[in-house]
């Protein structure tokens, strides 16, 4: 009798099994709601539909009353170009360099520029950082930052190119080694107006994970000067070069458009990164000497985009999803710079 | 009853075990076949002429890697998809496969495809654009569940699937494991392979070396705590074979994924309830490749019994448990949800 009663559960645990085993397939290719229902009694039924019901009248409600019911809809550079700040971005206390008369003027962060003296934005230059030799960072499950790196600058030339209105360049297309001044000259002979240099973080000592943006400019962190010194290596510029590239530094209008730039990209990262991670932390925008930066003369910055020695997100950086959810922060960051006062820009999916 | 009578209908049933290291198929025909989970395509149009392909599986992979770009698909458990040709390699592993299976023209084929759990949980599409492709019909799953139903082990039991690039726990409580009833640790059989090639070095540091050698050294005589037997292996210095005793590396190599093994055990065995713990730890089966190091159910049974009295037993047949459970997931899963699969 216990036997045969075994054997009866143990039917039961399999047909569970199996049933189980093919909804969560189902839902795998999109197909949830094509599981196989048993006829529910009358009264769940009457349940089910009133709860319908409910729903109907509320989502209706939302319609006539001009409720948000969907917010995340409202999603990356439409609500960050408005004027409600959704979080804070740590900027670097010092004031910008000016070496003018003008300085209170320039300083004034209400005026743009770039805005005011109607520079437009036709080519974009996208630099995915590393290749070749050079690997970058390399996650503990092997995932290499080049190879990420590359991938995601991919999907990025590709969502601005469909827009139609920018030549995207990149300065490299493959798994080769472009030094950095090669990288510089790249973009300054394409005359590109924009520049923006794709990495990923590593953080050996902490398995968090992290999203931080740089602009060009002097740091005090030795964090940074540590993070600096690895990015510049095989840079390939001389000391004759370098004391040119100084004299860059005043430029002005370079410092604040990259500024800008930098704090439209690290907001539209963070903000939309936190929905998927809420663990991820803000490290904010930072100065800090990469060359790469320096030597560009246009709206420059270096986006550390994901941290590889966080296992988890090295997992989420392995799938296509992640990585195009990067390349559409990115491009919502780009645009949110690019329509500065416009409040219409929604990234797309 | 019902798998002969939709043999007849056309189908064949197959289970998939899609390693790190090693991929093997069972089929509803009887087919058992394996392969070393490398795929290679030729570097250049002289390389195609000298291997005579235009890709390679397994171990000819291997033996003319160097004409090759050589891809180990699911290294360290996950799929990099889009990336380093991972998908495109797991494509030419499941048709390469299927094709060992030798079906008919006319069959239709129904896979159950056993993956690393985390590979599950990550690439979930990526798996599945990858192998639907050449089957007709596909369910994926994680592999040690797919051990777990194979051995019948449906309730109260926990499976520890060593595998190459990944060691995966999954309880069994009655239901098909949800992601906190599974859990994936990195220290596995490519570990010891890079511990036990750091040994070496260290110990013999004129001797030539490769990761391929010492994972054959590791094949052969793996261990944990004491075997009676020397370990001697023939290894050129400066071009002459010279004997090399390796024993102790190997020992020291073996026993470098135990403390990871027993404290995970230990954690996943916690999250239940007492009662269920005492059921649980009386049936904990060892699977993959790591189940075959001499001593290592032993070890962790005792290990384990401070906290309480526990059984570990080891799978018969490691190469071929994942997928014989998921040729019989195959078999089992009525015809019904079969048709929404395809």
């Amino acid at each position: 009798m216990m036997t045969i009663f075994s054997k009866n559960n143990e039917i039961k645990q399999k047909k569970e099994i199996l049933r189980g085993l093919y909804e969560e397939n189902l839902k795998i290719l999109g197909k949830g709601g094509a599981r196989i229902y048993k006829q529910r009694p009358f009264f769940f039924r009457k349940m089910f539909l009133s709860f319908c019901l409910a729903i109907a009248a509320v989502l209706l409600h939302g319609i006539f009353f001009n409720t948000a019911f969907f917010p995340e809809k409202e999603l990356t550079a439409s609500i960050i170009s408005q004027n409600v700040p959704l979080m804070s971005v740590k900027a670097p206390a010092e004031d910008l360099l000016a070496t003018s008369d003008y300085k209170a003027f320039i300083n004034n962060q209400g005026v743009s520029l770039s805005r005011m003296f109607g520079l437009g934005v036709k080519t974009i230059m996208i630099d995915p950082g590393h290749g070749g030799a050079d690997s970058g960072t390399i996650g503990k499950m092997g995932t290499m930052e080049k190879d990420v790196a590359l991938d995601i600058a991919r999907r990025l030339k590709e969502r601005l190119t469909k827009t139609g209105h920018y030549h995207v360049l990149m300065t490299r297309e493959g798994d080769v080694a472009v030094p950095l001044n090669k990288r510089v000259s790249m973009t300054q002979a394409a005359r590109a107006d924009l520049f923006i240099s794709v990495h990923l973080n590593y953080l050996p000592a902490k398995p968090i994970n992290i999203i931080e943006t740089y602009y060009f400019g002097p740091t005090s962190d030795v964090k940074t000067e540590k993070l600096v010194e690895q990015e510049n290596a095989g840079s390939e510029y001389g000391l004759s070069d370098f004391r040119e590239m100084i004299e860059k530094i005043g430029d002005t209008l370079k410092l604040q458009e990259s500024r800008e730039f930098a704090t439209a990209i690290q907001k539209n990262l963070f903000v939309n990164s936190r929905m998927h991670d809420g663990a991820v932390y803000d490290f904010g925008i930072k100065r800090a000497p990469f060359v790469v930066l320096l030597g560009v003369e246009v709206p420059a910055v270096l986006a550390e985009v994901s941290c590889l020695s966080n296992r988890q997100e090295e997992k989420e950086l392995s799938t296509e999803g992640h990585r195009e959810n990067i390349a559409r922060y990115l491009e919502a960051g780009i645009m949110d710079y690019l329509n500065k006062g416009d409040l219409t820009h929604e990234a797309k999916r | 009853m019902k798998q002969k009578d939709e043999q007849k209908q056309g189908n064949l049933f197959v289970g998939i075990d899609l390693g790190t290291s090693r991929s093997s198929i069972s089929a509803g025909n009887n087919t058992r076949e394996w392969i070393e989970s490398y795929v290679g395509w030729p570097k250049d149009f002289i390389a195609q002429q000298v291997v005579g392909k235009p890709v390679l599986f397994g171990s000819e992979a291997l033996l003319n890697r160097l004409s090759l770009d050589l891809c180990r698909p699911l290294e360290r458990g996950i799929i990099k998809a889009g990336i380093e040709k991972s998908d495109e390699a797991v494509k030419e592993i499941i048709k390469y496969l299927i094709g060992l299976a030798k079906p008919a023209s006319d069959q239709k084929i129904c896979a159950v495809v056993g993956v690393p759990a985390d590979t599950l949980k990550v690439n979930k599409l990526a798996i599945r654009s990858a192998v639907s492709e050449n089957v007709n019909a596909l369910m994926v799953v994680s592999e040690p569940f797919a051990v777990a139903y194979g051995m019948n082990l449906l309730n109260n039991a926990l499976v520890i699937d060593i595998g190459a690039g990944t060691t995966d726990f999954c309880i069994m409580h009655g239901t098909i494991p949800a992601e906190e009833d599974q859990k994936t640790i990195l220290t596995a059989g490519d570990y010891i392979d890079e511990q036990l090639f750091s040994y070496l070095t260290e110990k013999y540091p004129s001797s030539k070396f490769n990761k391929n050698m010492v994972r054959q050294f590791k094949e052969q005589f793996s261990f944990v705590r004491d075997v009676p037997e020397d370990m001697q292996v023939v290894i050129p210095v400066n071009g002459k074979p010279v004997m090399h005793d390796i024993k102790n590396e190997i020992r020291r190599a073996c026993e470098s994924i135990l403390p990871a093994l027993v404290e995970t055990t230990t954690e996943m065995i916690a999250r239940f309830d007492p009662e269920f713990q005492v059921r649980i730890k009386n049936n904990i089966v060892l699977a993959g490749g790591g189940s075959l190091i001499r001593g290592i159910a032993e070890y962790l049974q005792d290990a384990l019994k401070e906290y309480g009295t526990c059984k570990v037993t080891a799978v018969s047949d490691p190469l071929f448990a994942g997928s014989d459970g998921a040729l019989m997931l195959a078999q089992d899963m009525p015809e019904k949800y079969w048709e929404q699969l395809n």
